[in-house]
């Protein structure tokens, strides 16, 4: 990747804010730490408040400077002078959410800090107002069709400003949002990415950048500045692109350089075990965090998850009273208490904790289909498929809801039907295997066995999650007659329970040692044979079983039949099997034969 | 009194708003006066106008949107009606007339713009699936199906009054429709899964209805096998037991087209379609009368009767320019209609009016561009006029380099058209052994027409290499076939291939018996060529048969013979097959000479070594060739 080559001129801005060029490395903290504070300073000044608490966040996890290092405030250029009265004005209003009123006191100044609370001012008014507006609308048919008026306006003062170069970092930002809201995507990250050389400092364009790349492809022709910056960023879109190998690879790299003491890295190492399904580390991570940052509500929502999934119940009720406690009206604070309400069975009142989050943040798509997971436990279908049909439109690589619907239908007894939903999630995530039992399940259920043993197989090369991959690929392959196979499988499957070490029990290891022992029985394998029997006995289900078979195996031994020895079983392969057991094992592609989307 | 409603209608729903949203309609109001100012104006918002006043307007609002497409973002959205209008005109469009439609791209373009406004108008999802579907878009397609039904099972379920009902139903008619799909696209096994599922459901719930569809979609997809005429008149039944017309008299043509491929008798065909037409016009299901003359003129061809089948093709033509005239919906771009021209098309070239089936053929690109459905079969009829074309000139090469096209849309008949140019070129080995897997491929296929062609090219193939007597009973066994089948084209057809045996075992008076038999539906109903061809065969048996007679009996029958070469010269020439006119004018040239006519002898003489330059030589005994 060229990326110190940039695409377009940079603007001369370096006169209004000296320090703003930044390096590749992470040699000197001392300056990092500088530019932190100087940008944070920036951004709040400009009423850019995200931005200024991720920079002031990551500023904090640093270490103090001292006295003689601290930065003097950037030098005030005589059109900043000028515009003081103005501005000390219309920031006094734009604190108080007066946007019209700001932009007004506003017009007609010339520095660029001024301009750029002009412009946000009347950006946000828009904002404000089509908010508003929502509220009442004229009637059903105008759902969708209140738009920030300002927007045409906005985009055609900037664009003009953009051609004759007068924009600085900010303009540009500024200029990107406007264009991203008016769907004009290829164009707005053209100029972002012109923003993230002018400025690289600001988070905020970095984070707009990540919510518009799409894949990987997209990422690897982004010809972005050199700077440190970049890491951050890099690790954020990792994440978000699910590569979450590569994402905690940067995010090590972060805190090994000295950022481990950053909430913001923190959490992100937890969202991104959570991605992958690593509970245990996540949740303690996040407990870990908790400790450090008690009042923080930002990703409660995914520890809220993590909570749910492990089912702790008072730890979950703790975080929601907590949570409650800090902010009740925040999407995080409803999404977890939709979760202990889920928890409790009591899906009517979690279902309406989620639409208060969705009446809080309508494009928070986490609590849409986390809504159609309630009405699914209400058996309320169509209200499910409705919801998640929200969540993807809200956004289309929701996997969850693509695999929310597939169940939806799967339990409407459809299970053609949902194939075409569990294809949809299964392209999402690749390598998740519940995705691919499910699509197996389907397929089993349509009776086309080779297609559903291809995807139980493939479940189990990239890591089964539930473990219940091999022993339904073993009981296709028993239907099937292919004993050979079966019994490979459930041997495998033996070996991965035990290789685990897990006390959970495994409903399926008496089946599978049941089959096993049958099997070798068969085969005339006797030593084997009366293991697995022996093994049989200790489950409740098979030990008749098991007992009958070790009297048989008993009698036909007596009888003088040589066992043969010479075949070495594989039973007990040595450990060596789990090991190439992770995730992350790569396998050729799944190909199923079918021709449909 | 009507407008005094809408008057009425627009004070409550003024009254009922609030202070925020009166003024938000007043600035919208300002707006719209704004923009329009260059219509004439006359009922104001856009969303409270009445149907009856409205319609007309917004006809002109759609002719504006087709125009500007780029502008339609900033004109604003369309109201509630406006949006219906403009789906169920584009739908209908889409099924009758398909080229008066929008473009599928600019289509899309309006579409996404009205899900954009709003979302939860889950019909534009059903008109996009449609639409997807023109430009054969597996992926999009199969997308706006099932985000259609994921959107109507949620309206279904809002109202009440439909309730659970209206939510179960949905559902069986998604999984229906998506067996449609798949069918559509050719995924025959995914499509039967899908049907699988639909009729599971729908067993479930009882409703019969959705059971027939399912039992049509079912005959449909196991067509290939011989036990679903049962399936199909069980449909029947049903369908008129549950009064679904439409269903029933589908499925009647349906019965009616696999009957008569079984071989049944036109008379009862004829019968039972008359029976259903009694049913369309009664329920006037004007598509299904279109289908129904279209199977006409399909069975009358089936059985030979070129003149029926003209006729049937015309009235189904004319009969459409009434309807239009009526004012009623005219359906211009159907299947049946395809089907018609393309018969009419072949029927015409075979009368040797080339130009009159070009016309036919440049309409029918016209009204079903390459693109669309039903393409495929005037593409595959113009491949088939243009290689016979081309074997008649003797072009061969040409020939062959159609085959490939021909393949792409038919492979059975690119396979016999093939062994056709094979067996042309002398290359005996390759075309048989071709015959010979096709003849397995059509026999496992229970395509009998095609059976008896490749036997009958078989039966030549023999007599070629000198074999007639093998060829005997491969023309026996086609003729009883295409007796059993009442084709009486291939039947006659059939007779000439064995009369011209006959001739080469050196019996030509049983020959000239059989064909006097034959003579008659040919020159009735049969292509030019085959009445030429005809023709000459009976010329060649009576020469052959003049062998014996008496000088002055000898004479005249060798005069009479003449005669017959003469017309057989003219049928020759007006489809343009040199190469037989060549064979005929030697041959009369020879009849000449023996008569001692020198000049007239020595005109044809002169023809054929005209013909005789211009023409490559194939090598093949004039006496070896029918």
């Amino acid at each position: 990747m060229a990326a110190s080559t940039s695409v377009v001129p940079v603007p001369v801005t370096a006169a209004a804010v000296p320090v703003l060029s930044t390096n590749g490395d992470f040699s000197d903290l001392r300056e990092i730490k500088k530019q932190l504070l100087l940008i944070a300073g920036l951004t709040r000044e400009r009423g850019l408040l995200h931005s200024s608490k991720w920079s002031a966040e990551l500023a904090f996890s640093l270490p103090a400077l001292h006295l003689a290092e601290l930065q003097p405030p950037p030098p005030i250029t005589e059109e900043d002078a000028q515009d003081m009265d103005a501005y000390t004005l219309a920031k006094a209003y734009f604190d108080v959410k007066e946007y019209d009123r700001a932009a007004h006191f506003l017009h007609g100044c010339n520095s660029k800090k001024a301009y750029f609370l002009y412009m946000y001012s009347r950006y946000l008014s828009g904002e404000k107002k089509k908010d508003d507006e929502t509220v009442d609308s004229l009637g059903p048919l105008e759902k969708g069709q209140v738009k920030n008026e300002a927007l045409r306006e906005l985009r055609v003062e900037l664009s003009k400003k953009h051609q004759a170069r007068e924009l600085d970092g900010f303009g540009l930002y500024l200029y990107g949002v406007v264009l991203r809201k008016l769907d004009l995507v290829k164009e707005a990250i053209d100029v972002f990415v012109e923003a993230t050389h002018v400025l690289p400092l600001h988070w905020g364009a970095w984070l707009e950048l990540c919510n518009l790349i799409t894949d990987k492809e997209m990422l690897k022709f982004l010809s972005l500045p050199d700077t440190w910056m970049k890491e951050f960023f890099l690790a954020h879109i990792y994440t978000e692109l699910q590569l979450i190998e590569e994402a905690l690879q940067k995010y090590q790299n972060l805190i090994d350089v000295g950022f481990s003491k950053s909430s913001y890295i923190v959490s992100q190492i937890a969202v991104a075990y959570h991605n992958i399904r690593d509970i245990d580390k996540a949740l303690s991570i996040f407990n870990e965090l908790r400790k450090q940052d008690p009042y923080r509500i930002e990703n409660m929502d995914t520890f809220s998850n993590l909570l749910y999934v492990r089912s702790m119940k008072s730890e979950l009720s703790y975080l929601a009273h907590n949570l409650c406690e800090i902010d009740k009206y925040r999407v995080e604070t409803c999404c977890v208490i939709g979760n202990y309400y889920s928890l409790r069975s009591q899906h009517e009142k979690a279902a309406l904790y989620f639409q208060r989050a969705l009446k809080l943040n309508p494009r928070y798509l986490g609590a849409w289909t986390l809504m159609g997971h309630e009405y699914m436990e209400m058996k309320n279908t169509s209200a499910a498929i409705q919801a998640y049909r929200h969540a993807i439109e809200v956004n289309k690589r929701d996997y969850r809801a693509w695999y929310g619907l597939g169940q939806t239908y799967e339990i409407l007894k459809m299970p053609f039907y949902c194939l075409y939903y569990y294809r949809r999630a299964h392209q999402l995530r690749p390598n998740d295997s519940r995705m691919l039992v499910a699509l197996g399940e389907c397929y089993e259920k349509l009776n086309q066995l080779v297609e559903a043993k291809k995807c139980y197989w493939r479940a189990y090369a990239v890591g089964d999650v539930e473990k219940m991959a091999l022993v339904k690929l073993a009981k296709l392959h028993e239907q099937l007659t292919e004993s050979e196979q079966a019994a490979q499988c459930y041997i495998k499957y033996i070996q991965d329970i035990y290789s685990c070490g897990e006390i959970v029990e495994h409903l399926e290891e008496s089946t599978a040692f049941r089959y096993l022992a049958q099997y070798y029985f068969k085969c005339k394998l006797w030593d084997e044979a009366s293991t697995c029997a022996q093994k049989c006995c200790a489950f409740n289900d098979t030990r008749e079983e098991g007992k009958a078979l070790l009297r048989q195996i008993l009698q036909l031994r007596n009888q003088g039949e040589t066992p043969t020895t010479e075949i070495p079983a594989p039973f007990f392969l040595p450990a060596s099997l789990s090991a190439n057991n992770t995730p992350t094992r790569r396998v050729s592609p799944l190909n199923l034969s079918s021709v449909t989307p | 009194m009507k407008r005094g409603l809408f008057l009425r209608h627009m004070i409550l729903a003024y009254s009922k708003l609030s202070f925020s949203q009166v003024f938000k309609l007043y600035t919208a109001l300002q707006q719209y006066f704004q923009s329009g100012e260059k219509k004439a104006v006359e009922d104001a918002d856009m969303e409270l106008t009445s149907r009856e006043e409205g319609e007309r307007k917004m006809e002109k609002e759609e002719l504006d949107v087709s125009v500007r497409e780029e502008e339609v973002s900033c004109s604003g959205p369309l109201s509630q009606k406006q949006a219906e209008f403009f789906l169920s005109q584009q739908a209908s469009l889409l099924k009758n007339d398909e080229t008066k439609a929008l473009t599928p791209a600019s289509l899309q373009k309006e579409l996404n713009n009205l899900l954009k406004f709003n979302p939860d108008f889950a019909e534009a999802h059903y008109l996009s699936y449609l639409n997807n579907l023109r430009v054969q878009d597996v992926f999009s397609s199969t997308h706006s199906l099932l985000h259609y039904f994921d959107r109507l099972i949620l309206t279904g379920a809002e109202s009440k009054s439909n309730g659970e009902e209206g939510y179960g139903r949905s559902l069986r008619y998604a999984a229906l429709n998506l067996a449609a799909l798949h069918c559509r696209f050719g995924h025959y096994q995914q499509a039967e899964l899908a049907l699988q599922e639909a009729i599971r459901i729908a067993q479930e719930s009882n409703d019969h209805v959705c059971l027939q569809h399912c039992l049509s979609w079912l005959y449909v997809l196991g067509q290939k096998r011989s036990d679903s005429y049962v399936l199909l008149e069980h449909s029947v039944k049903k369908a008129v037991h549950f009064g679904l017309p439409y269903l029933a008299s589908l499925g009647i043509q349906s019965l009616v087209q696999q009957r008569a491929f079984a071989g049944k008798t036109a008379n009862k065909l004829m019968d039972a379609l008359k029976d259903s037409d009694l049913l369309h016009w009664k329920h006037s299901l004007s598509e299904l009368i279109d289908i129904s003359i279209a199977q006409k003129t399909a069975i009358w061809r089936l059985y030979g009767r070129s003149t029926m089948a003209l006729q049937q093709a015309q009235m189904l033509l004319s009969m459409n320019s009434l309807e239009s005239v009526n004012g009623g919906v005219q359906q211009n771009n159907t299947e049946s209609f395809a089907v018609a021209l393309c018969h009419l098309a072949e029927l015409h070239a075979e009368q040797g009016c080339f130009a009159a089936a070009s016309e036919v053929l440049k309409h029918l690109k016209e009204r079903f561009p390459p693109n669309s459905q039903h393409a495929q079969l005037w593409m595959l009829c113009d491949q088939k006029i243009q290689f016979d074309r081309a074997m008649n000139d003797g072009k061969f090469h040409l020939a062959d380099s159609l085959v490939t096209g021909i393949t792409a849309l038919n492979s059975m008949e690119g396979v016999y058209r093939k062994a056709v140019v094979l067996q042309a070129q002398n290359q005996m080995t390759e075309a048989h052994k071709l015959l010979q897997k096709l003849l397995t491929h059509c026999q496992k296929m229970k395509n009998t027409e095609m059976v008896i062609s490749v036997l009958l090219s078989v039966a030549e193939l023999y007599w070629r290499s000198s074999s007639p007597t093998i060829a005997l009973p491969v023309l026996l066994q086609a003729l009883a076939l295409s007796k059993e089948y009442r084709l009486q084209y291939l039947a006659s057809e059939t007779v000439l291939n064995l009369a011209f045996a006959q001739l080469i075992l050196g019996i030509p008076e049983q020959a000239l018996s059989l064909l006097h038999m034959a003579i008659e539906p040919v020159l009735a109903d049969g292509a030019i060529l085959d009445k030429g061809r005809a023709m000459f065969l009976v010329a060649k048996c009576q020469v052959a048969s003049a062998a014996s007679y008496e000088p002055p009996k000898k004479a005249e029958a060798l005069e009479a013979a003449i005669e017959n070469l003469n017309e057989a010269k003219n049928y020759f020439a007006k489809v343009d097959c040199k190469e037989r006119i060549r064979d005929v004018v030697y041959f009369q040239a020879r009849l000449y000479h023996t008569l001692g006519k020198t000049q007239e002898r020595n005109r044809c003489a002169m023809l054929f070594r005209q013909l005789h330059q211009e023409l490559p030589s194939h090598g093949v005994p004039l006496i070896n060739h029918l």
